[in-house]
């Protein structure tokens, strides 16, 4: 198994600290606050449309310590959600239509109530997503999620930065691709992936380095290709996401001397379109506490949902969380560049 | 005396259209539409102009295309083929001008 590297949390530096994170990045003085880019366009304030995702992260408890984690997930983090706080979100859902549970960490796997979790949901007659880093699955605790993924018609989003091993051990540790690519045979072997079964496997393809990726399809025909010729592996789709000027990534462009550009070319490339379809427009973000976010980005910067709002998923209330406004700051950026970023791949 | 090429010398690149805005946005609209994607894919245009880039020895050019090779999702390992592939074919193109020296000899030598 990969060789986990320590947390920000673990070595107890500043840039743990979200409002370090965030003062870094205004420190950087930027041209134009990124609610002046909102305005421009007419979103200002930005607003949910229809809430259609709960997105849940049941956790910081990861396997793995990858460079680019927004989270400051690991080994050694202790955060998770409680079968209290899952049975919250389970009556949120019951008493509204939210079509979908996006869960998340960490590896959310790890959190122990989590098939307990999936199951319910899914008795709730909704869709399941959970986004697995893959190697999980190879780890003998979590050897036969991918059956119990079929049996309960869960979507699994994988993360896989590259096809080739060499880019995505460089971010996600020393021989998470050979693992990763072990577990996607396994689910293939279940049915996900046919295009015929319904059990929907998707990739998710974060830059390895300061950029952002401009072509979603280019990279998905390019993933297929290879990874069918060399592993046998078929998907169903692939998602390009950016990475977040957050945490361990933040920490990287800062380490880098990156991240200065980084963040012009973002601001740069602000597109109206991609923030008019911005995720947390349609997704309301559950921490491991309960706590209620517009996106799992805020909640690791820790911006609460706007206080006109329940901050609580015990207090839930569909009608102020969608009269709500949306709270953002210089990391939004990361979302609306280009053809936009997103738990769903680009937005435009 | 300034360094010839400096790497923020491409974000003012477009201010050489004053000189000649006609020739210089037919150009542009020439490049762009010759980039766009047709039956060659966009990854695989980005791939010739790197080629061309390296062939011509233009700074600008090689750090542009690597910068969309990057985003494109194509690696160091892919551009070093590239590269490779182009040192390849100059050093056979280096071998085939010594076929004038070779049809020189055969027509002159004894």
């Amino acid at each position: 198994m990969p060789r986990p590297l320590p947390t920000l949390h673990a070595r107890h530096v500043p840039l743990a600290e979200p409002a370090a994170q965030r003062a870094t990045l205004h420190a950087l003085g930027l041209p134009r606050r990124f609610e002046d880019h909102l305005a421009s366009a007419g979103l200002a304030p930005l607003r949910p449309s229809r809430i259609e995702v709960l997105q849940v992260n049941v956790g910081r408890v990861c396997n793995q310590t990858c460079r680019h984690c927004h989270v400051d997930a690991g080994p050694d983090r202790r955060e998770q959600m409680s079968r209290e706080t899952m049975q919250h979100c389970l009556d949120a859902l019951a008493k509204s239509d939210i079509p979908t549970v996006d869960i998340t960490g960490g590896a959310p796997e790890m959190n122990p109530h989590f098939r307990w979790f999936v199951t319910e949901v899914r008795a709730l007659g909704r869709h399941v997503m959970d986004r697995c880093n893959l190697t999980i699955l190879e780890t003998p605790s979590h050897r036969d999620l991918p059956r119990f993924f079929a049996e309960h018609r869960v979507e699994v989003v994988c993360s896989l930065p590259h096809y080739m091993a060499s880019q995505t051990d460089r971010q996600r540790g020393d021989g998470v691709f050979e693992d990763s690519v072990r577990a996607l045979q396994r689910l293939n072997a279940e049915g996900y992936g046919d295009g015929a079964s319904g059990l929907r496997l998707v990739l998710v393809a974060n830059p390895v380095g300061a950029f952002t990726i401009a072509d979603q399809k280019g990279m998905e025909s390019e993933f297929r290709r290879v990874l069918k010729a060399r592993y046998g592996v078929s998907f169903d789709a692939l998602y390009c996401l950016a990475n977040m000027p957050i945490a361990r990534y933040l920490e990287w462009l800062v380490e880098s001397n990156n991240l200065r550009a980084y963040l012009d070319a973002l601001v740069q490339a602000f597109n109206p379109a991609a923030a008019a379809g911005a995720m947390c427009r349609n997704t309301l973000s559950v921490g491991w506490d309960g706590a209620l976010y517009d996106c799992d980005f805020n909640q690791m910067l820790d911006m609460p949902v706007a206080s006109t709002a329940p901050r609580h998923i015990r207090d839930f209330d569909l009608a102020s969380l969608t009269a709500r406004s949306i709270e953002t700051d210089l990391h939004c950026y990361g979302c609306t560049a280009g053809a936009g970023s997103s738990c769903g791949g680009a937005t435009t | 005396m300034a360094a010839y090429f400096d790497d923020a010398d491409l974000a003012h690149f477009g201010e050489l259209e004053k000189h000649h805005p006609e020739l210089w946005n037919l150009w542009l609209k020439y490049y762009g539409q010759a980039f766009e994607e047709g039956l060659l894919t966009k990854r695989e245009k980005i791939l010739i102009g790197f080629a061309v880039a390296l062939t011509e020895k233009c700074p600008y050019c090689i750090h542009s295309y690597t910068s969309q090779a990057q985003a494109a999702g194509l690696t160091m390992e892919h551009l070093a083929e590239a590269g490779h592939a182009t040192a390849s074919l100059r050093a056979g193109v280096t071998l085939a001008h010594a076929l004038v020296a070779h049809n020189l000899d055969k027509k002159t030598g004894m």
